[in-house]
């Protein structure tokens, strides 16, 4: 068949999403591999796993829960109105 | 005093879900008829409202003009009006539908792109089908932005209409590009929080009555101030979904600590706004797919948006959060701000784990980003003072660029780093000393917030860490104080010698403005730019990119004058003591299509320099 199509799950492009670009990218069945239509990334459902955790690099602060003194804070409906 | 955080929650029962058609309706033919996506899009909208409604918020249903036409989503508002006490409120997203093709015939589906007549055409249209349907007309509406035009028009036709949602904040160039250049929200350079829009541009708060457009807008989502600004506004904001599109979750637990974070710094933020915080989710319906959106499968989008709803119910039933309908909050807000009261946000990174520090300011004058990281350098600024009169949509000179125009834009037009040679938007300071130059846009820093008032006005000040520049022979310290001045367009960068390694010693001071005029990444016609030189004789130079340059000791003033924006920006001196201020004027090159206003000075161990930044409108 040559037509491409969707996968299970609609994966974007690992390599663009790391430039700040959300391409959808399209599976390949004869070959099993998902490959983007605007740059040359190609790979299989687990390489594109593996790449989407390198592109979390950048997130260094993200599984970190921040304090930000809110309990200090005193919070009602009788405001400064 | 008690602080406030006040929360919007908004559904809205779109029968033909962004995306949904896209995703789901791959390899099929386009049907937006299809009784599956009919059905599945109004089961979404049930398991919105039922999560909110567990979690005790109240919300408000933005009714499509496709769900006017569909008699269960009628029935479903108002039941959750009666029981809930949910606001039934009518959206301009969510056009497209059989009945709104067959009758416009168009694929058209933004509300500001329309011509003027088609807006009127349809708003028409949309308000008199709400109001057959319920009998009344909306008091909340919306859409992803709404022009001035736009929205007078609704409120002349529909005054019973008080809150809207306006813009989407920093949805621009960065986002379209995101989209692989197909996704054409372009609205840079507008309020991130709650505010009243002007008559004359959406973009830039009324300064009074009379510019009053009669309604409070919000924003599409409530983002992140530091890594929108950066990138794709659509992965940083209070939309679990949104997040989810960012990656920034753990893949294998499915937590995704940032989302409260982002919560819990909105919440921050009355710290700075006497006491009051706002924060809303939007998510459209589009975005809890059954099909799972990208990586994403609809168990994870259904969690995360039940982890934030639970989120707001937790915070509410310990007191610490008021959910209202949008009408709601427009009462609320009207009495709590005055026309020229600023919304201030000294925001932190949580997301890179970088510790910078933005600060964002905005009113009616101006839109100004302050960059801690970059010794408190304005990276970003946007002249509200000038009301721009900027009509979009078919038949404008704008048809999709709704955008404030911006004088500096680090990251359009570069900020202090530029490639090879020119340069690039910023307002910052060199201090120089024996041949060797620091900018102290290469001083990072942190800042502390304050409200002072000042000669009579009330003045927003941020308060840096005092710096140390070391050149080869000398150390010096310099402290820097920003101060916004309410009501008035101005803007100081007072820098204070605070000790020098040798106390005889003196340095060079240098204050300045890069600027340019635009809405993109690409630059624009500087031949209307004139600048000119306030002193004892005017000296004046009109751009013609020949890099000509021109200064006086004790100019009065330096300023731009820039036609297409309808801009004046000039900068002025408070200096006490001997030493000689001389202001100069700039002009740019094709290769560096800029302009610079500044002014030089010699400063010693203790002295202190104001440098005011001003914006009016010039016709």
């Amino acid at each position: 068949m040559a037509q491409s199509g969707k996968g299970k799950l609609n994966f974007r492009c690992p390599s663009c999403f790391m430039r700040d670009l959300d391409i959808d990218m399209f599976y390949d069945k004869d070959k099993k591999q998902y490959y983007c239509i605007r740059c040359q990334y190609t790979g299989t459902e687990e390489d594109v796993l593996a790449k989407n955790e390198m592109a979390r690099f950048r997130y260094r602060a993200a599984m970190k829960r921040f304090d930000f003194g809110l309990d200090d804070m005193e919070w009602g409906a009788d405001g400064n109105d | 005093m008690k602080n406030q955080f006040v929360v919007n929650v908004i559904h809205r029962p779109e029968m033909v879900p962004e995306y949904a058609e896209k995703v789901t309706g791959h390899g099929k033919e386009e049907n937006i008829s299809r009784k599956a996506l009919l059905t599945e899009s109004l089961d979404i909208f049930k398991t919105q409202q039922a999560i909110a409604h567990k979690n005790g918020i109240k919300t408000t249903i933005q009714m499509t003009y496709a769900s006017l036409f569909n008699d269960e989503a009628v029935s479903l508002a108002k039941e959750h009006h009666e029981k809930y006490g949910d606001e039934i409120a009518l959206t301009l997203l969510g056009l497209p539908c059989k009945e709104f093709r067959e009758k416009y015939k168009t694929k058209d589906f933004c509300i500001w792109m329309f011509s003027m007549e088609d807006k009127k055409e349809i708003v028409r249209d949309v308000f008199g089908k709400f109001y057959d349907t319920f009998g009344f007309y909306p008091e909340s509406t919306g859409s992803y932005y709404m022009d001035a035009e736009l929205t007078n028009f609704i409120k002349e036709e529909y005054p019973s209409v008080k809150c809207a949602v306006a813009t989407c904040w920093e949805e621009g160039p960065k986002a379209y590009h995101t989209c692989n250049n197909s996704w054409y929200t372009l609205f840079d350079g507008g309020p991130w929080a709650p505010w009243i829009p002007s008559k004359q541009n959406t973009h830039a708060p009324a300064a009074d009555a009379s510019e009053d457009s009669g309604i409070v807008a919000i924003p599409h989502l409530s983002r992140d101030l530091i890594a929108c600004y950066d990138g794709n506004g659509s992965n940083f904001g209070t939309h679990p979904q949104n997040v989810l599109r960012g990656m920034i979750y753990d893949s294998k637990t499915w937590e995704y600590p940032y989302l409260y974070n982002l919560i819990d710094q909105y919440r921050n933020l009355a710290r700075f706004n006497n006491g009051y915080a706002y924060n809303m989710m939007f998510v459209g319906p589009g975005w809890m797919n059954k099909m799972g959106r990208w990586e994403a499968p609809y168990e994870l989008l259904l969690k995360s948006y039940e982890d934030g709803m639970a989120y707001y119910g937790k915070l509410k039933k310990e007191g610490k959060l008021i959910d209202m309908t949008m009408s709601e909050f427009a009462d609320y807000y009207r009495k709590k701000k005055t026309y020229t009261e600023p919304e201030c946000a000294l925001w932190d990174d949580i997301l890179y784990g970088s510790e910078k520090e933005l600060f964002w300011y905005t009113d009616p004058y101006m839109r100004a980003c302050v960059n801690m990281d970059q010794g408190g350098a304005i990276v970003d600024l946007r002249p509200y003072a000038a009301k721009l009169n900027w009509p979009v949509g078919i038949g404008t000179k704008h048809v999709q660029d709704a955008s404030y125009p911006f004088l500096i834009q680090e990251k359009y037009r570069a900020g202090y780093f530029t490639h090879y040679a020119g340069e690039g938007t910023i307002r910052s300071a060199k201090v120089t000393h024996n041949g060797e130059e620091v900018d102290l846009a290469l001083c990072r820093t942190k800042a502390h917030f304050s409200e002072e008032i000042i000669d009579g006005r009330k003045n927003r000040v941020l308060t840096l860490d005092t710096v140390d520049i070391e050149f080869a022979d000398l150390t010096c310290s310099v402290q820097t104080k920003v101060y916004f001045e309410e009501g008035t367009g101005r803007v100081a960068h007072e820098r204070k010698v605070v000790k020098m390694s040798d106390p005889t010693a003196s340095v060079s001071l240098n204050e300045y403005i890069v600027a340019c005029y635009g809405t993109t990444e690409y630059p624009e016609d500087m031949t209307p730019v004139r600048l000119v030189i306030d002193g004892e004789e005017k000296q004046e130079i009109a751009y013609e990119y020949k890099c000509r340059e021109a200064a006086e000791t004790g100019a009065k003033s330096v300023y731009a004058l820039i036609p297409p924006i309808e801009t004046k920006v000039s900068l002025d001196v408070e200096r006490k003591g001997e030493a000689a201020v001389s202001g100069y004027i700039k002009e740019g090159y094709a290769f560096s299509p800029m302009f610079t206003l500044g002014y030089t000075t010699q400063m010693k161990e203790g002295e202190v320099v104001k440098t005011w930044l001003s914006l009016e409108k010039a016709n």
